[in-house]
């Protein structure tokens, strides 16, 4: 109580400062002339009697000092004090404070962009309630381990029965609608979604309801629950649209409700209610309907893990036949939420900005320390004229902190527009990039970044000074002994700047060289001049297998029948975009023994390999007549005939993919091999089926061109429609552009990274060049002897440049071995190189020498220039 | 620096005590204080007049005294300073721990 009504007065003192201080003024001159006057009575003349009552009362400037301590905050006043000083000391030394500053902007800025998305990807909590205790619960089996599939219906249920561990378990199917009406036909995902969906994410709809008992029974007709943005760009958001009736695909729904704007999952357009068919209710091993629990709040991912084991364990024991190879992963939804490749390139640039940074640094350390050096005498004298080690220390820590914190500020600025130009430049498949913006922990980031460089970059030069010799400092020149000690803190930061832009360039000289070769990698198919779109069909309008097929035949008709494309190819599957269909071939079927492999199998139309170039090695490829009831074909690549048809021609061999003899095909053809999944894939032994004895529900459209492909984009939807005008064409593009995509996300990492080493190695520059510029300032007398007893310029010169040589050496050298190490860590993203490559190393130490001789060369000339008499003179 | 002892060293803390023992009198300006303080020690204890202002800013932030400016007798403007009852308490915890001290420095200095 006490302390705080003693803060309270000392506030109001503060206030009220001026009066304070004349009404000290007006006391003290009172009491001087009161004793004056007692001494003038005294029988002194006035003006003995006034000196003596100044000497009486003694040191007036110190007790008027030590009252105004005793008003305010003295520590924080001298902070103020030091701040002020500090703010007019840099505004003496404008190139020292705009190199330090920008410097320390441009380490601060980017790593604080690059923490702060790190922090939005990886660690936020998704946008929903209670979302830590949100979990995927996947189906793996055995057969396919690398996939993550759902739950069969029954399954789900039982889940939803008897797991403890889960307050709501809830499935879904995902598919799509399709939207006619005004406009293009347009292709919306939704998901047909179980009863307790909108309940595990505590979402109620915006508008109207959610589903209700009944609709799960279809007793009131189809319903639908419309998205906010379908809503808002299909249904002009209109609000009476509650209850009435819209027509998709054909099918009317009554729309029983609208989603709130801030819910999304999946980037699902509608839900509809699930209704499982028959079959589907019964069949476990249909393993299709991904299912999403909530955890009790007490519960662990862990628990929830063993609980999911011991249930299908259970259903293991009661189901061998259907159950016995597949288990459950239990995985937080904010897990999933972040793919593997967001992560591993968020931990290659949060390790690259923070070499960024640590150059930065060590470079404003430099700064700040031959600063110091010139001001030694400044400083000597303060700490002669009485001010303690510690108080020293403090102002120029306080002076480092001012500029870290300037630069904290212009970082953000500089953090502020990265983040925006991150969301521009990345590639869309990074996760959660809609949530990545500019936030106050952005700059809370930011400055507390910048409060630690302030303090690592000040603390060694701070420390460093105020040890100095009082006596050698305060005598001019000797200054010099001391010397050679400070040098060596300075070469250390040089020669740990030289060594992590050696790291950041051998980086990123790795990910532009793989990012080069994956761009050169052969296909096997001409990728120019090729226009391609996707094509899903209405699971209702197109039900039964005849109606795709013939839909199919029909598209094809219509795309070979406009002479400007001079190809047509249809495919089950899109090329390049990571994407395909395997299937696990028994070469024991063929009489080859061999463990199941897996297959990549394409259902492709006649004209395929020849409108995309891929060469027919022997046989044919598909034709018009390779349709349903005519004998089943395939068409096997180079790869595949080489591994399982030895030394024999494969032609009209027979390949089976299972006992049954509709699984026996004839071999008519042999292709060379493509790689249609990934750039970066190794190439797997490929099988192709005709389309039209094998139609899919959806399908890719290739029509090759004579001109720019996306010149005829209007042209192919034009085609698609007269077959069927509500059919909706999606990612259409052209294949460059399919390219282009398929490896966005290692070209933005590289153009970021390259950024990256590209301003460290300016910064390395700059720091070798203060470093060497410096010594030959303080080596000004010593190389103007050397030149004065008959040194060559030539000499001089080289002895500068060693010196800069020697520096860059050593950490060239510790760089490398660093690398070495460090370099494994980018493996698995790159292609094509080794991250020991040696010539990579060999080059970037290179580039290094190279710039570390140039930043030395512009001193070492200064240094040559050395006239002897003016630094004898000044001696 | 060497310093020796002359007559005019205080014991650290005991000038705060001496000037509001002195207060305990009524109100005094500064001028007042300091003389009174000499006068009652026989000018054995001689304060350093100036010293006597940063120790009442000290006691006036503390809240142990109250100041307000008057007219002196002399007709001069003058500042007149008040023990307020935190002060009165203050003193008497002060004088209680100086009382101590005094008896313990005159054990030591009986049994040496």
């Amino acid at each position: 109580m006490a302390r705080r009504c003693e803060f309270l007065r000392k506030f109001l003192f503060l206030l009220q400062r001026k009066q304070l201080e004349r009404d000290l003024q007006e006391e003290i001159e009172g009491h001087l002339w009161r004793k004056a006057e007692k001494n003038v009575s005294a029988g002194m003349s006035r003006e003995a009697a006034y000196a003596s009552a100044r000497r009486q009362l003694g040191n007036l400037t110190r007790h008027r000092e030590e009252s105004r301590t005793s008003w305010g905050f003295p520590l924080l006043e001298s902070i103020v004090q030091d701040t002020r000083y500090g703010l007019r000391v840099l505004g003496n030394a404008p190139g020292f404070a705009t190199v330090a500053i920008l410097t320390l902007a441009l380490g601060i800025g980017a790593s604080s962009a690059i923490f702060s998305i790190t922090n939005a990807v990886l660690l936020r909590p998704l946008p929903y309630k209670d979302s830590p205790r949100l979990v995927h619960v996947w189906g793996k089996s055995a057969r396919f381990p690398e996939f993550s599939m759902g739950m069969s219906y029954p399954d789900a249920e039982d889940l939803r029965a008897k797991a403890r561990s889960f307050e709501t378990v809830a499935w879904y199917r995902s598919g799509n609608l399709v939207l006619t009406g005004a406009g293009e036909p347009e292709q919306a995902p939704v998901a047909a979604v179980s009863s307790d969906f909108l309940r595990l994410f505590s979402v109620q709809p915006a508008l109207g309801s959610g589903f209700q008992p009944d609709d799960y029974e279809m007793k009131n007709g189809r319903v639908i629950l419309l998205g906010y943005g379908l809503w808002q760009r299909r249904f002009a958001a209109d609000s009476s649209i509650v209850g009435r009736t819209v027509t998709f695909d054909g099918v009317p729904y009554t729309v029983t409700g609208v989603l709130p704007k801030d819910f999304s999952y999946a980037d699902i357009d509608a839900l509809v209610p699930l209704i499982p068919k028959a079959e589907e209710k019964t069949k476990r091993e249909n393993w299709m309907f991904f299912t999403l629990a909530k955890m009790r709040p007490s519960v662990s991912a862990r628990t929830a893990q063993a609980e999911a084991d011991s249930f299908q364990a259970g259903l293991a024991q009661a189901y061998p036949k259907e159950e016995s190879d597949s288990r459950l992963e239990v995985q937080p939804l904010l897990a999933a939420a972040v793919n593997g490749d967001t992560t591993t390139q968020l931990a290659t640039l949060v390790g690259a900005v923070s070499f960024l940074l640590l150059i930065g640094c060590a470079n404003v350390s430099n700064l700040i320390l031959s600063r110091s050096v010139q001001r030694q005498r400044e400083i000597a004298l303060r700490a002669a004229l009485g001010a303690s080690r510690a108080r020293i220390l403090r102002q120029l820590l306080i002076e480092s902190l001012v500029l870290a914190l300037t630069g904290g500020v212009a970082g953000m600025a500089l953090a502020s527009i990265g983040i925006r130009a991150f969301r521009v430049l990345s590639p869309p498949t990074f996760s959660r990039l809609s949530e990545i913006r500019f936030e106050p922990v952005v700059a809370l980031i930011a400055l507390l970044v910048a409060c630690a460089a302030g303090i690592i970059c000040g603390l060694a030069p701070a420390l460093h000074t105020s040890r100095a010799d009082l006596n050698l400092a305060l005598k001019e020149r000797s200054a010099f002994t001391s010397l050679t000690h400070r040098f060596s803190l300075r070469s250390f930061l040089v020669v740990a700047e030289v060594s992590l832009a050696l790291a950041l360039l051998t980086g990123s000289a790795l990910l532009v060289q793989s990012l080069a070769r994956l761009m050169k990698v052969d296909t096997g198919f001409r990728t120019d001049h090729l226009l391609t779109a996707q094509i899903e069909m209405s699971p209702t309008r197109y039900a039964s297998e005849d109606a795709r097929r013939l839909f199919i035949q029909r598209i094809f008709e219509a795309l070979r029948a406009e002479p400007q494309f001079r190809g047509v190819a249809l495919a089950n599957n899109s090329l390049l975009t990571h994407m395909t269909a395997v299937m696990s071939f028994d070469p024991e079927l063929i009489g080859i023994h061999e463990k199941p492999t897996p297959l990549e199998a394409k259902s492709v139309s006649p004209g395929f390999f020849e409108a995309l170039n891929i060469p027919m090695l022997a046989g044919r490829g598909f034709t018009d007549r390779d349709v349903k009831g005519s004998p089943p074909v395939v068409v096997i690549s180079q790869s595949l005939a080489k591994r399982f048809y030895p030394a024999q021609e494969p032609l009209g061999k027979v390949f089976k993919v299972g006992t049954d003899p509709a699984d026996a095909f004839q071999v008519v053809g042999v292709v060379a091999d493509t790689r249609d999944i990934h750039l970066g894939q190794k190439l797997q032994p490929q099988v192709y089926f005709p389309i039209l004895q094998d139609p899919y529900n959806g399908m890719s459209v290739m029509v090759r061109s004579g001109a720019d492909p996306l010149t005829l984009v209007r042209l192919l939807q034009q085609r698609v429609w007269s077959v069927d005008k509500d059919q909706p064409l999606t990612h259409v593009n052209s294949m460059s552009e399919v390219i282009a995509n398929s490896v966005a996300e290692p070209r933005f990492k590289t153009w970021l990274l390259s950024a990256f080493a590209a301003a460290g190695l300016a910064l390395t520059l700059i720091g070798i060049y203060g470093v060497i510029s410096y010594s030959v300032n303080q080596r000004a007398r010593e190389l103007g002897i050397r030149l004065a007893l008959g040194a060559q310029s030539g000499d001089v010169l080289g002895l500068v440049l060693k010196q800069g040589l020697g520096m860059a050496v050593t950490g060239a050298g510790i760089g490398v071995l660093g690398s070495l190490a460090l370099m494994r860590l980018l493996a698995t993203q790159l292609y094509g190189i080794k991250p020991t490559d040696p010539l990579t190393l060999a080059g970037s130490a290179m580039l290094l020498l190279v710039v570390a001789v140039c930043a030395s060369y512009i001193p070492a000339r200064r240094a040559t220039k050395a006239d002897p008499m003016i630094a004898l003179r000044a001696e | 620096m060497v310093r020796t002892a002359s007559k005019n060293d205080l014991l650290p803390g005991t000038l705060d005590m001496l000037i509001l023992q002195t207060l305990t009198r009524g109100q005094m300006h500064g001028y007042g204080i300091a003389q009174h303080i000499q006068e009652i020690s026989e000018e054995i204890l001689q304060v350093e007049e100036g010293s006597l202002y940063p120790a009442l800013q000290r006691l006036l932030v503390k809240g142990w005294v109250k100041a307000e400016w008057g007219t002196s007798d002399n007709n001069r403007r003058a500042r007149y300073y008040t023990l307020t009852s935190a002060g009165r308490k203050q003193l008497g915890i002060e004088a209680e721990n100086f009382d101590r001290m005094v008896q313990a420095i005159a054990r030591v200095m009986q049994t040496a």
